[in-house]
């Protein structure tokens, strides 16, 4: 079975597989591990004396009415008790910790992983699934690390220690209850596999109960406007009629699987009380082993019931690290230079060497494309939807690289420039100012957040903020909100457009917004933004007529190929593409 | 996520009054789960009972002859207790499960149902919460309450049998279960504050990462993904401490909850013991006591599970309540007007409208329109034009003034009638995730395939949605192909269109479009207006010469009204308000 996971093909492991890559990237925790693995044996060696302490005590006691016997195995359980709850608080505590410290890095890893990986992963992935994998992923783990993984263990060691036990007993009457052994393991076994399927349903129903929930949420003003409360609420029921129906099948696993393990026991007592009973009128085997072999059956079915309970757990906890193991081997698309060529500072030449490219190389988005851009010069790409402009911009910042043929800084192919230089040297400037939840302060010092607070008002001031920012009731520390949403989209610009003077680069490569903003703000954005160019290579994926009017160069696109070079005036005067373009844009600008 | 408030004393009558409520429409899942819980409880009382028999009559009194007769019976007891526990288990995820889904729906359909307004102030994760946690809390409440009235019963029964058996002992290994009771409660509240703060950090990490993931070109861009990495490591720490707090808490409990009951089975060997040497006790008694010791370990727990869930429950009850008891702001009148004829004469008097603790944003607006006319509405950021869009279908009421359609005050009118009267084109589309045909026939869900073509060619989509993979059987929205801002604008627009309406707005509805896409959309528009009052909102003035005439709209008011041109040359502020926008294209 093969999952599709972000274009790379991840082989779904076995939960085998899974469990013993775990083990091996566990590092210095195995050790940690078998310590408190250790620890749990011990607990558990210790649950396990307890019967044969009563068992003393009743034979050696009770029926022979010695009461000191009594009295002091009483006292040997109690301090028995005594310990156990010790180890048993130890092993708790040391079993689930060194599983919380597993996840804390695995997360970590994950998360470093996942940036590392190229923008193109990003576009294939949805949001909500990335953020997944970090949140209930892990989560899915965690309940498994604290409530299930001691309950594995223990289960495991009580039914082999019950098992022993039973034989030093008695070994026929050991083998009494051993021989309901296959029964129970045919149960579970069918239990197994109907369960798998059924909470395999119960998963994939409630994933599209939430999506359809939050999407009748999202979209309630359509539904509203066209009148499809009725058609909506119906559609939704019968996703959620289906939801019902997988966790009824669960349920009556659960329902069924149970009693059928319950009336074992109910055997198992039946046949102690026959075979036990007649032995003990036989004088073969003496009351206190009867009455041991009583409590050792309960905490022989016990184990097993809990077993089946966190068996679910476990499931989701493989299928969980599985999906994280399968991100963690998506490799990226642009690694990082094998010997990486240092270059601490640069003149800021782009050149691109008939490059090609294609999200799906089968498919070209740019054809070919030769252009060199000298340093402080201020190119504008420009052409319809479609044309290929957008991914030039990611070609020269290098969140893809080419097919074929190259792009240089200063004559070195991007590819073997190390990867901080070259962002140090090239920065993308989405023209839609995406800002991070924390303080204007924050957002401005992204890229250097050491920088002083003079330097930084000395920022403000030259992109033309400083009196808005110092008008502001908390000033430069104002929390901007989840993606600056207490500001406008013309102020959000502006932070951003500070952050990229912070920066520095040497090149700038600026994706104009497509949509239209605050008109408030329209002026003070273009002053910014000249400024912020000045001086500076640009490369500008102009939507606007009046930016690429500025270029000293334009580049017109059309189906991934330059259609025409030169300076804007030129082009206009030549009555070619650009020509063209300029017509539209003024004959919707000028209402005709 | 969402938020999940901590409980709230005060609601736990409220929130248990809502829960008795709901039990009560499900008698059938009710009354049989309790009664095989009952079983099952009895059966629990009994089989110790009856190995205290096997014990003292066929063993101790050397009684081989009954030996298989009493083992039969222990063996028939635990057919019973086996079918108690099937049938409990049973019908109480019945019970529950059909609770939640039935509530899930009345929840979806109240949200349906809610105005704008109420969606305005209410965050989705909110309303997403009552839907999935707030609901499953509830659920896990109903699936316990069968066992757990069963479980109230045992030890009421298990204490008196232990008692009349022997009154000294009995009252001591009694005293188990309000000790267990206790620790349960206390563990559950310990947990229950630990997890709460659990869930904050777990919202926060997935704030951090959602953020990350979402401005990851602005994280690549500046070589900052250490950064990042540190900040949701940071996150990532105090999970991990409360997660070990937890652990602590855990550690704690969970071998008391073993131990309780083995104090009680050492005060059995201790006190018991002496009792049967002095004869005061019988070895079958001696046995009945241990066992059931083992018998209360796990109701006590669940009872204790029970009881420190319920405050929680209750709370999410409550919310649940809180939410389907809200009212819808707008919803039709008790007696609807039939449906005027017409063909979309329109009619605003002096409508006014502000939103709650907001400015106000239109203050007396007039306006008439004749059937078939067209209009555009110009005017700077803020002045209340998308708010005139919003009025007509009613998904928000005016505070003052009123607004007729064919001569009917619109709040008349039943809302479908309305509402499949008026279309509204939005900037921001919503796409559902289904095909592309059916996001365009989402208001005309019997709409052929060639009405659905000819819709999408008049919005220019057909083109490019014969281009997508699936042509129109692509599946789009959050779950399927991405669309452009500009293709998901036109197929809002060909959805508008196909509903057929006599007015027909257009809420800036092709601001994302390019500027030779919109010549082409401008162009089969034409068409479709004609015949039908069109409302344009919009910048661009070739856009805005599609209308008749040009409303000016400033400060809430009707400022001017005429052709685009004489507006150019004689409202110096419209020409202002225009030139701001003008050069922005594409």
């Amino acid at each position: 079975m093969y999952a599709r996971f972000g274009g790379a093909e991840h082989k779904v492991e076995s939960a085998r597989g899974v469990i013993s890559r775990a083990a091996r990237e566990s590092g210095d925790l195995r050790g940690k591990f078998l310590l408190a693995a250790g620890v749990t044996t011990a607990a558990t060696l210790l649950r396990l004396a307890g019967p044969l302490v009563v068992r003393f005590g009743v034979d050696e006691g009770v029926t022979a009415d010695d009461r000191g016997v009594v009295t002091w195995s009483a006292v040997a359980f109690f301090v028995l008790l005594s310990l156990q709850y010790v180890a048993g608080r130890a092993a708790l505590r040391s079993v689930a910790g060194v599983g919380e410290q597993f996840l804390r890095r695995l997360r970590e890893r994950v998360f470093r992983h996942m940036l590392s990986l190229d923008v193109g992963f990003f576009g294939r992935n949805k949001t909500g699934v990335l953020v997944s994998r970090m949140t209930s992923d892990v989560e899915a783990l965690t309940k498994f690390v604290d409530e299930g993984a001691v309950q594995v263990i223990t289960s495991v060691l009580m039914v082999t220690g019950v098992s022993v036990a039973m034989f030093i007993v008695d070994v026929r009457m050991a083998l009494v209850i051993l021989a309901l052994l296959p029964f129970l393991l045919a149960a579970s076994l069918v239990f197994r596999r109907y369960a798998d399927r059924a909470y395999q349903r119960v998963r994939e129903h409630i994933g599209q109960v939430l999506a359809t929930v939050q999407e009748g949420i999202s979209g309630v003003r359509v539904v509203q406007a066209y009148t499809q409360q009725t058609e909506q609420a119906e559609d939704f029921g019968q996703v959620n009629e289906k939801y019902y129906e997988a966790n009824l099948a669960a349920a009556r696993a659960i329902s069924t699987y149970f009693p059928a393990v319950d009336l074992l026991r109910t055997t198992g007592l039946a046949l102690i009380l026959l075979v036990g009973g007649r032995r003990v009128l036989d004088g073969t085997l003496s009351f206190g082993s009867l009455f041991a072999f009583m409590l050792y059956l309960s905490w022989f079915f016990e184990p097993i019931l809990n077993l089946s309970n966190v068996y679910n757990l476990m499931q989701a906890a493989i299928a969980a690290l599985d999906k994280l193991f399968g991100l963690l081997d998506t490799e990226t698309d642009v690694p990082a230079a094998d010997d990486p060529s240092p270059m601490d500072s640069t003149e800021g030449r782009i050149t691109m060497e008939a490059v090609r490219f294609g999200y799906d190389p089968a498919i070209p988005v740019i054809k070919r494309l030769d252009l060199e851009v000298a340093p402080g010069e201020r190119v504008a790409v420009v052409g319809e939807t479609g044309a290929g402009k957008s991914t030039v911009a990611k070609l020269a910042v290098r969140f893809h690289d080419p097919d074929d043929g190259r792009v240089k800084l200063d004559g070195v192919d991007l590819r073997c420039i190390d990867t901080d230089d070259l962002r140090q040297h090239i920065v993308l400037v989405p023209q839609e100012g995406f800002l991070f939840s924390g303080s204007l302060s924050d957002n401005l010092r992204y890229a250097d957040p050491d920088l002083d607070d003079a330097a930084l008002w000395e920022v403000c001031r030259q992109i033309g903020i400083a009196d808005w920012v110092a008008s502001l009731e908390d000033g430069i520390d104002t929390e901007v909100r989840e993606r600056g949403s207490r500001l406008s989209s013309g102020e959000r610009q502006l932070v951003a457009l500070g952050r990229a003077l912070v920066a520095d680069p040497a090149v700038i490569v600026l994706d104009e917004a497509t949509s239209n903003l605050d008109p408030e703000k329209e002026q003070a954005v273009e002053v910014a933004l000249g400024t912020l160019l000045e001086g500076r290579t640009a490369i500008v994926i102009a939507h606007r007529l009046a930016t690429a009017d500025r270029a000293d160069r334009v580049v017109v696109m059309a189906d991934g190929e330059v259609v025409e070079v030169g300076p804007p005036s030129e082009l206009v005067a030549a009555g070619g593409a650009y020509a063209e373009l300029h017509r539209v844009w003024e004959a919707s600008a000028n209402g005709r | 996520m969402g938020d999940v408030a901590g409980p709230e004393p005060g609601a736990i009558g409220l929130g248990l009054r809502f829960i008795a409520r709901v039990v009560r429409r499900y008698p059938r899942e009710t009354t049989l789960s309790i009664l095989a819980a009952l079983v099952w409880m009895a059966m629990v009382i009994a089989g110790p009972y009856l190995t205290a028999l096997v014990v003292d009559r066929a063993i101790t009194e050397e009684q081989p002859d009954l030996l298989l007769p009493l083992v039969g019976l222990v063996l028939l007891a635990g057919v019973a207790r086996a079918l108690g526990i099937g049938g409990r288990r049973y019908f109480a995820f019945r019970l529950s499960y059909r609770a939640e889904t039935d509530l899930r729906n009345r929840i979806f359909e109240h949200i349906q149902r809610l105005a704008f307004s109420f969606h305005d102030r209410t965050s989705t994760g909110e309303l997403m919460a009552r839907a999935s946690t707030d609901l499953s809390q509830f659920r896990i409440v109903l699936a316990m309450l069968p066992i757990t009235v069963a479980n109230l019963a045992l030890l009421v029964a298990v204490s008196t049998v232990l008692i009349v058996m022997d009154p000294l002992l009995g009252t001591v290994t009694a005293l188990a279960i309000p000790a267990l009771l206790l620790v349960a409660r206390r563990y559950a509240g310990q947990v229950l504050s630990i997890s709460f703060e659990v869930q904050q950090s777990l919202a926060d990490m997935s704030t951090d990462v959602e953020e990350a993931v979402s401005g990851i070109r602005v994280v690549k861009s500046y070589g900052q993904e250490e950064q990042e990495v540190a900040r949701v490591g940071a996150t990532a720490d105090r999970i991990f401490d409360r997660a070990m707090q937890l652990i602590g808490q855990r550690a704690i409990h969970v071998p008391l909850f073993e131990a309780l009951p083995a104090i009680a089975t050492g005060l059995v060997l201790l006190i018991g013991g002496l009792r049967v040497i002095d004869g005061v006790l019988t070895l079958g008694q001696f046995v009945a006591f241990t066992e059931y010791m083992v018998v209360l370990n796990f109701p006590l727990r669940i009872t204790g599970f029970f009881l420190a869930e319920l405050p929680r429950a209750s709370a999410a009850a409550v919310r649940i309540r809180d939410l389907l008891s809200t009212a819808p702001e707008i919803s039709d009148p008790e007696r609807p007007e039939p449906m005027p004829k017409g063909r979309g004469r329109l009619c605003f008097e002096g409508v006014s409208f502000s939103y709650p603790d907001g400015p106000s944003v239109l203050d007396g607006f007039d306006l008439a329109m004749e059937p078939g006319k067209s209009v555009a509405l110009v005017g700077p950021t803020g002045s209340g034009k998308s708010t005139v869009a919003y009025l007509l279908p009613r998904f928000y009421d005016p505070t003052a003034g009123s607004i007729r359609l064919d001569g009917t005050d619109i709040r008349e009118l039943a809302l479908e009638d309305l509402r499949s009267a008026v279309a509204v084109a939005f900037e921001e589309p919503f796409l559902f995730s289904a095909t592309v045909r059916e996001n365009i026939a989402f208001g005309a869900p019997d709409a052929t395939h060639e009405q659905v073509r000819l819709a999408a060619r008049l919005a220019s989509a057909d083109a490019f949605i014969l281009d997508l993979p699936d042509g129109y059987d692509t599946t789009v929205g959050e779950r399927g192909f991405s669309l452009s801002g500009g293709q998901r604008q036109r197929i809002a627009l060909a959805r508008a269109v196909l509903r057929d309406p006599r007015v027909l707005v257009l809420d800036d509805a092709m601001s994302s479009v390019d500027a030779t896409t919109e010549q082409e959309i401008r162009e089969s528009l034409a068409t479709v207006m004609e015949g039908r009052t069109t409302i344009i909102i919009a910048h661009r003035p070739a856009t805005l010469a599609l209308a008749d005439e040009v409303v000016f709209l400033d400060a809430g008011r009707v400022a001017a009204v005429g052709p685009h041109e004489r507006l150019l040359a004689e409202v110096p502020r419209y020409a202002e308000v225009l030139a701001e926008t003008v050069g922005e294209v594409v």
